[in-house]
C-alpha cells in the first residue's frame, strides 16, 4: 500500500513498489490526461510535476515519491504558471493532434517556475525531452515567451 | 521339470532385469542436482545462439584472433555429445579435450572447471545425458585464420596454464567460505570475464592467491569490473548482503547489472540458493584490493556537478545528460536504486576503462529477468540518437561528475566500440 498525494488529494493505492507512477495515475486513479508515449523517458508525453519539478512518470517507481506532491495536467491550471501557459497555448493555438501537449505544458510550467523569463537556451534545455510528432515546436517556444511576458 | 526350469528362467530374467535397473537407474533427483550445477556454470548462456535451442551451440564468441562458435552440448549422438562417456565428458570439462581428441579453445572456461569435483561432474553428466533434450544441429567452424587455427599448440598452452587439481578446501576457513571459493573459482568461472588475460589469452591467476585474480578485464567491448575489495572500482563499499542481492535480483543500492552480466543473472545466479550466494559473497569479500589503480577513496559530493546544470551552454556534457539521462538517473547521480541504477560512486562508472559506459549508452542493455519477471525499467540504446562526440561528452561528464574526477574519454574510443557488434549474448 502506498500513499500518494495527487493534485491535493491523498490516495491509498495497492500497487507494487516498482510500479511506474504513470500506470498508477492512469490505470488506478483514472486520471488519463497524462499520456503514455515511449515508456523509457525519451518522449516526455508522461510528464508530471513532483514538488513543482517536471518528471517523467513512466520511469518513476512509486516507492521513490514518498510524501512529495504530485501535480498532473488536470490540476496544473490552478497554479499561476499553469494559468498563463494554458492561456498562451490557447491564444497561439499551439496544439495540433494534441497527444504530446499535456507533457509539453507540464514541462513549460516547470520551466517558468524556475526561470520566470527564460532565454532560448533555457527553453531548449527544458523542452528538449518533449517530442512532438506534429512539429509544433515553433509555436511552443513562442507561447512560452508570451506566457512569460504576461505572467510578469 | 520343464515348467520349473521355465519358471526359473523367468525368475532369473526378472532378477537380472531388476538388478540392471538398480545399477543403471537414474534418479530424477540426481538429474535435478546436475541441472542446478549447469545453472551455476551458466552453460546455457554461451552454448545457445540468439533465438536458438537451449544448449545447441552456435553463439559467436569474439576472440582476439577471430570468432569461434560455441558447440552443441545436447545429447544428440551425431552433432552433440550423446556419445560421450562420463570420462569423455570430464575430460572436455576439466582438460579442454573433446572426445575425438581435439583441443577446445580456452574460451571454454575449462581452466576454471578443472576445479570441479568428481561428484559434481557426475551429476552434470547425468543432466546433459538424460535431462537435456537432444537437438540435431551441426557445429559451425571457427573463423580463426590459418595458421592460428591449428589446435595442437593448445596442448602446450595447457601444460603452462592449466592447473589440474580439483578444488582443495582451505582448512582454516569455514564451510561457507570454502563453498563460495569452490563456486567462484570453479563452476561459476567468474574469472573468465573478470580476470585479466595475458598474451596467450590465459587468465593471469585462477585463485585469490594471485593479485590479478578478478581484478577486471575488457572482453568483447565490455569492461568486466574489478571484484576485489578496492574501495572505488571494486566491491569495497559493498556488504556481503549487497552482493547477494545483486546476484539474486540483478541490482542493488550501488549498481545494476547490464551488458554481458545480464544473461549471467538471468540464466544463472538468480536461480542459485541463498546458501551458495552467501558463500560466494563471503569469499569475494576476503579478496584484498589492488589499490584502486591509484584513485583516491571516493566520497560523494554532487555540488560542482549540480552547478553545471544551471549553465548548460557552457557544459555540453551536462546538457546532454539533462536531456537523455537525468529523468532516470537523476541530476544528483543517485537514480532510484535498485530500479534505476545510481551512477555516482558506481564501480562500473569509476572503472578507468570506459568501454562498458560507452557500450551501454550505444547499445542499451538486455532485459533483466530475475525469477522470470522482467525488470520494469530498461536501459534504452542511443546509438542512433547520439554521435561519437556526444557520447564522449556524456561519458566524460559522468567520469568527472559527482566528485569522481576521472580521466576523460574521447570520440575515438566511442567510434571503436560503435564498430563492434553489440554482444550476441
Ligand atoms: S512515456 Fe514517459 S517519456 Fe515517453
Ligand atoms: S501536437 Fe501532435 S504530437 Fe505534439
Amino acid at each position: 500500500m502506498a500513499t500518494l498525494n495527487i493534485n491535493g488529494t491523498t490516495h491509498q493505492v495497492d500497487a507494487p513498489d516498482d510500479m511506474p507512477l504513470l500506470w498508477v495515475i492512469r490505470d488506478i486513479i483514472g486520471l488519463t490526461g497524462t499520456k503514455f508515449g515511449c515508456g523509457i523517458a525519451q518522449c516526455g508525453a508522461c510528464t508530471v510535476h513532483i514538488d513543482g519539478q517536471a518528471a517523467r512518470s513512466c520511469v518513476l517507481p512509486i516507492s521513490a515519491i514518498g510524501d512529495k506532491k504530485i501535480t498532473t495536467i488536470e490540476a496544473v491550471g490552478e497554479t499561476s504558471a499553469g494559468k498563463s501557459i494554458q492561456k498562451a497555448w490557447l491564444d497561439l493555438e499551439v496544439m495540433q493532434c494534441g497527444y504530446c501537449q499535456s507533457g509539453q505544458i507540464m514541462s513549460a510550467c516547470s520551466l517558468l517556475g524556475q526561470h520566470p523569463h527564460p532565454n532560448d537556451e533555457q527553453i531548449d534545455t527544458a523542452m528538449a525531452g518533449n517530442i512532438c510528432r506534429c512539429g509544433t515546436y515553433p509555436r511552443i517556444r513562442a507561447a512560452i515567451k508570451v506566457a512569460a511576458k504576461e505572467g510578469a | 521339470m520343464k515348467i520349473t526350469s521355465g519358471l526359473m528362467n523367468i525368475c532369473a530374467t526378472i532378477i537380472a532385469f531388476s538388478f540392471s535397473l538398480n545399477v543403471f537407474a537414474i534418479s530424477p533427483a540426481d538429474i535435478k542436482k546436475g541441472e542446478y550445477l549447469a545453472r551455476v556454470g551458466d552453460c546455457v548462456s554461451c552454448h545457445t545462439a540468439p533465438h536458438g535451442k537451449d544448449f545447441a551451440g552456435g553463439l559467436p564468441m569474439l576472440t582476439p584472433v577471430g570468432a569461434i562458435y560455441t558447440t552443441n552440448i545436447t545429447p544428440d549422438p551425431e552433432t552433440g555429445i550423446g556419445k560421450y562417456t562420463e570420462s569423455d565428458f570430464a575430460k572436455a570439462l576439466r582438460r579442454g579435450v573433446a572426445k575425438d581428441g581435439h583441443h577446445l579453445y580456452p574460451a571454454m572456461p575449462y581452466p576454471s572447471y578443472a576445479k570441479v569435483s568428481d561428484t559434481d561432474i557426475h551429476y552434470l553428466y547425468l543432466y546433459f545425458k538424460h535431462g537435456v533434450k537432444p537437438v540435431r544441429q551441426a557445429n559451425k567452424a571457427s573463423e580463426i585464420p590459418w595458421p592460428l587455427n591449428y589446435r595442437f599448440p593448445l596442448a602446450i598452452w595447457n601444460a603452462f596454464f592449466l592447473d589440474k587439481e580439483t578444488y582443495k578446501p582451505d582448512p582454516d576457513k569455514d564451510a561457507n567460505w570454502n563453498r563460495g571459493a569452490y563456486l567462484v573459482q570453479g563452476l561459476g568461472h567468474c574469472g573468465a570475464c573478470h580476470t585479466p588475460r595475458g598474451l596467450a589469452f590465459q587468465e593471469k591467476g585462477l585463485t585469490h592467491e594471485s593479485g590479478k585474480f578478478l581484478s577486471g578485464e575488457t572482453l568483447e567491448g565490455w569492461s568486466a569490473t574489478n571484484l576485489r575489495d578496492d574501495h572505488n572500482t571494486g566491491l569495497g563499499r559493498w556488504s556481503e548482503s549487497d552482493i547477494v542481492v545483486y546476484l539474486k535480483s540483478g541490482a542493488n543500492q550501488h549498481s545494476s547489472a547490464f551488458g554481458t552480466m545480464t544473461p549471467v543473472i538471468n540464466n544463472s545466479t538468480e536461480g542459485m540458493t541463498l546458501e551458495d550466494l552467501t558463500g560466494m559473497s563471503s569469499y569475494l569479500k576476503t579478496i584484498k584490493g589492488s589499490d584502486d589503480k591509484g584513485q583516491k577513496p571516493y566520497k560523494y559530493d554532487p555540488s560542482a556537478t549540480l552547478a553545471q546544470f544551471k549553465e548548460p551552454a557552457k557544459h555540453p556534457g551536462a546538457k546532454l545528460y539533462q536531456q537523455y539521462c537525468a529523468a532516470c538517473h537523476s541530476q544528483n547521480g543517485q537514480g532510484v536504486a535498485p530500479y534505476l541504477s545510481p551512477l555516482a560512486g558506481n564501480p562500473a562508472v569509476m572503472d578507468p576503462d570506459p568501454s562498458s559506459l560507452i557500450n551501454v549508452i550505444l547499445n542499451g542493455s538486455p532485459q533483466l529477468k530475475p525469477q522470470g519477471v522482467a525488470a520494469p525499467y530498461n536501459m534504452p540504446k542511443f546509438r542512433h540518437i547520439l554521435n561519437d562526440t556526444e557520447v564522449a561528452q556524456l561519458v566524460t561528464f559522468m567520469q568527472k561528475g559527482w566528485n569522481h574526477n576521472l580521466d576523460a574519454t574521447d570520440a575515438k574510443q566511442v567510434a571503436k566500440i560503435r564498430k563492434m557488434p553489440p554482444s550476441a549474448h
